[in-house]
Parts: structure tokens; C-alpha cells; sequence
């Protein structure tokens, strides 16, 4: 009841970012012809695999002739769902299906989690708000996924990420649960692994925006990875290992209080990973740009986007 | 290795779309209206067609400011293969009579 309600504040507070987004004089830089279907079906086009392409531009086209904000907005969603599903997938849409699937998935099980410890209602408070930065987390991710060559690199730089921090920390769903106490994991789990992986994406891209790009996406989607195996390890564990004393030494507090320590770790990590992996790449495009050579010998050609910041 | 698996309902609606004026050219609105698709069935449905070659495609020249067109037909094999499926819906109604519930 009381995560229900809580859920309105939150709702509210999404309207009004999205008002907030629709009234910035930004959003009209591309001309007004610009409208939101025009934008989902550009963003569903660039989702197809490229020998799919000019079934974008199908789509794209048939829009352009289509009358009416509801008429254009039932057709440009539709495109999407095609898009999602229609095989091959495009890296992009790969993409966006492993963001919606640990998305949905953390949700889920914390949700499950919450019922099946009747943890209260403080712990669908806590749902409200994890669904609210899921939320979010997947359309930043959804964002940068539809730029061409992030994909499949961002998520190449996740899937580094977590398994690093997993090797430092344990694979084990235990070793999860017990506090790392060597120091220099902290360092390189939190500072080196980030900026390690912004660095080489704008080396291998020879194009600092893309690479700021696969850093944001590497960092958002490793540490929504992170917390999904945080969050499988409280549920097979359970009250399983030491209980926590921090939650009262009963195993509904245990509990609790794992969840809670794996929503810290969410915050932090989707806070602290982009920002150091974003200074990894922006140092590392600066280097470029002292370094002409360098980006003039790269096998990939330069993102036609670089001039537009992200 | 493509998979020619019986076609759907919707996709036996399409294609009796297209068949009705097979020489005409649609456009992927029209023929959504027409067999009440939307549209995240209607592109799936004409992409595995042209796959498996029953569509021909083509682009009507953009108007004005308008992004050009994607345009759409049977081929050649679509035709034949409307025409089998025809028959063999005949067929089974000589043979089944009651069990028109079951036809698409």
C-alpha cells in the first residue's frame, strides 16, 4: 500500500522531467518537422541488422506520408516492436534486449525478493525507487545504443567490467555477500577497470566521442549486470552465511539489509563508472588530439556524429 | 537453412490483399488499414515475404518535401503460390465443408 503510493510522487516526478525535456529549446535545433514518431522510427531504423536497412527507410518513408500525432505515433511504435523482433537482430537491438532483460530482471527479482521475505513496505518503497533509476538507466542506455558502432563495444566494455569485479571479489554468489577487504580491489575495481575501458574504446574507435559513447554504455550496463548478480546471489544465499548484524541478526533484517547493500552498490556504480570512464576516454581523446598520427592510421572511419556532442 | 513453415493468418490476409489487384503497387499504410495490421506485424510479415521472394519491392521518387516510398507487389512465385494455397483451401472445403472455422 504505502509503495503503491509512493509510487505517485515518483510518476510525478518523471512527468515533470519530461516536461522539462519536451519545453528545452534544444530539442528544436533539428528543425520543426522533427516530431517524437519521426524520432522512434529513426531510432527503430537504426536498431535493424544492415542487410535489413532499407526496411528502415521503408518505414521511415511510409511515415512521412502518414497524417495525424496519433496515426504517426501507433505506426512509429509499431516499427519499433518490428524492429525488436525482426530477425536478424541488429547489434542494436541485441543491445537493447540484454538492457531490457537485466532491467526487467532486477526489478523482478527484487520484487520477488521483497514478497517472498514480506519484507514491508519500505522495501517497495525501495522497488518504486529502483524502478524509477532502472527506468532511466535503460533509456540512457537505449540512447546511446542507437548510435552506429556503440553497441556491440559497450557492450563488450560491460561485460569486462563485471567480470573483473567478479574475479577481484569471487565469483561466488557467497563471496558477494562477505565484505572485500583486500584495498587495492577497491582501486581497481572502481577507478582503474572504468577508466581502463574509456581509454581503450576511444584508442580502438580513433574517435573520442564514440569513445565517451562505449564508456557511458560499458559503465551502465556493467554495473546493472553487477547488481542483477548481486541481487541472484541474496536470493540463493538467502539467509545463508553470517547474518548481518546491520540488519538485527533475524533473517528478514539479513536480508533487508543485502538488498540494501546491493542498491548502495547500484547507486555508486552508476554514478562513479561513466564519470571515470568518461574521463578515461576523454583522456584519452585528448592524447589523440596531441597525437594527429594516431587518428589518421585507424582502420575505422570517423564517426560522422563526432562534430555533435552527445 | 530457410524455414518454410504455413503461413500465418495475417499473413494469408496480405497476401489475399495483394492479390486482389496483384499487378498494382501498395504502399505498407494501405495494405496495414486494409487487413487491420499494425504495423509491427505488417513490416515482419512483408520482410519474411520478400525473403522468400512472393514480394517484389520497389521505391516510388519522393514528392516535395516527402521521403520517398516503399512500394509493394506479388511476384511472379507470390502469385503462384496464392493461387496453390487457393486451391488447396478449396480443396479442403470440397473434402470438410462444416470446418470453415479453421480456414484463416
Amino acid at each position: 500500500m504505502i509503495g503503491g503510493l509512493f509510487f505517485v510522487p515518483m510518476l510525478c516526478l518523471l512527468g515533470i522531467l519530461i516536461a522539462w525535456y519536451r519545453r528545452d529549446p534544444r530539442r528544436f535545433l533539428d528543425g520543426p518537422a522533427e516530431d517524437t514518431p519521426l524520432r522512434l522510427t529513426r531510432w527503430a531504423a537504426g536498431l535493424l541488422a544492415p542487410q535489413r536497412a532499407e526496411w528502415g527507410q521503408a518505414m521511415l518513408g511510409e511515415l512521412g506520408h502518414i497524417e495525424g500525432r496519433v496515426r504517426r505515433m501507433r505506426f512509429a511504435l509499431g516499427c519499433v516492436s518490428a524492429a525488436l523482433v525482426l530477425p536478424p537482430w541488429g547489434r542494436a537491438a541485441a543491445g537493447i534486449w540484454t538492457m531490457i532483460v537485466l532491467a526487467a530482471g532486477s526489478v523482478v527479482l527484487y520484487g520477488t525478493m521483497a514478497d517472498h521475505y514480506r519484507l514491508g513496505g519500505g522495501a517497495w518503497i525501495v522497488a518504486a525507487i529502483l524502478t524509477v533509476v532502472v527506468t532511466g538507466v535503460f533509456l540512457g542506455a537505449s540512447a546511446l545504443l542507437r548510435r552506429p558502432g556503440v553497441a556491440l563495444p559497450g557492450l563488450f566494455g560491460a561485460l569486462i567490467i563485471a567480470v573483473s569485479w567478479l574475479t577481484l571479489s569471487g565469483f561466488t554468489f557467497l563471496d558477494q555477500l562477505l565484505p572485500d577487504t583486500v584495498p587495492w580491489h577497491r582501486l581497481v575495481q572502481v577507478i582503474v577497470l572504468p577508466f581502463a575501458v574509456g581509454v581503450a574504446a576511444t584508442l580502438w574507435c580513433r574517435d573520442p566521442v564514440a569513445g565517451r559513447r562505449i564508456a557511458r554504455l560499458a559503465a551502465i550496463a556493467g554495473s546493472l549486470g553487477l547488481y542483477v548478480y548481486t541481487t541472484v546471489a541474496v536470493a540463493v544465499i538467502g539467509g545463508g552465511g553470517p547474518f548481518d548484524q546491520d540488519g538485527g541478526g533475524t533473517l528478514r533484517g539479513t536480508i533487508s539489509d543485502r538488498l540494501a547493500n546491493n542498491m548502495v552498490l547500484l547507486a555508486f556504480t552508476i554514478l562513479v563508472f561513466p564519470t571515470i570512464g568518461w574521463a578515461g576516454a576523454a583522456a584519452a581523446g585528448s592524447l589523440l588530439r596531441r597525437t594527429p598520427a594516431l587518428t589518421s592510421a585507424g582502420p575505422v572511419t570517423p564517426n560522422p556524429e563526432s562534430q555533435q556532442e552527445a | 537453412m530457410q524455414r518454410n513453415r504455413p503461413p500465418s493468418p495475417q499473413t494469408i490476409k496480405v497476401l489475399r490483399a495483394l492479390a486482389a489487384d496483384p499487378a498494382q503497387w501498395r504502399y505498407g499504410y494501405d495494405l496495414a488499414t486494409e487487413v487491420h495490421l499494425k504495423s509491427g506485424s505488417l513490416y515482419p510479415i512483408l520482410v519474411r515475404l520478400a525473403d522468400r521472394g512472393l514480394l517484389d519491392t520497389s521505391w516510388e521518387p519522393s514528392q516535395g518535401s516527402r521521403p520517398p516510398r516503399h512500394l509493394y507487389r506479388l511476384s511472379t512465385a507470390g502469385r503462384e503460390f496464392v493461387a496453390e494455397l487457393t486451391a488447396a483451401r478449396a480443396d479442403r472445403m470440397i473434402r470438410n465443408p462444416h470446418n470453415r472455422w479453421s480456414e484463416a
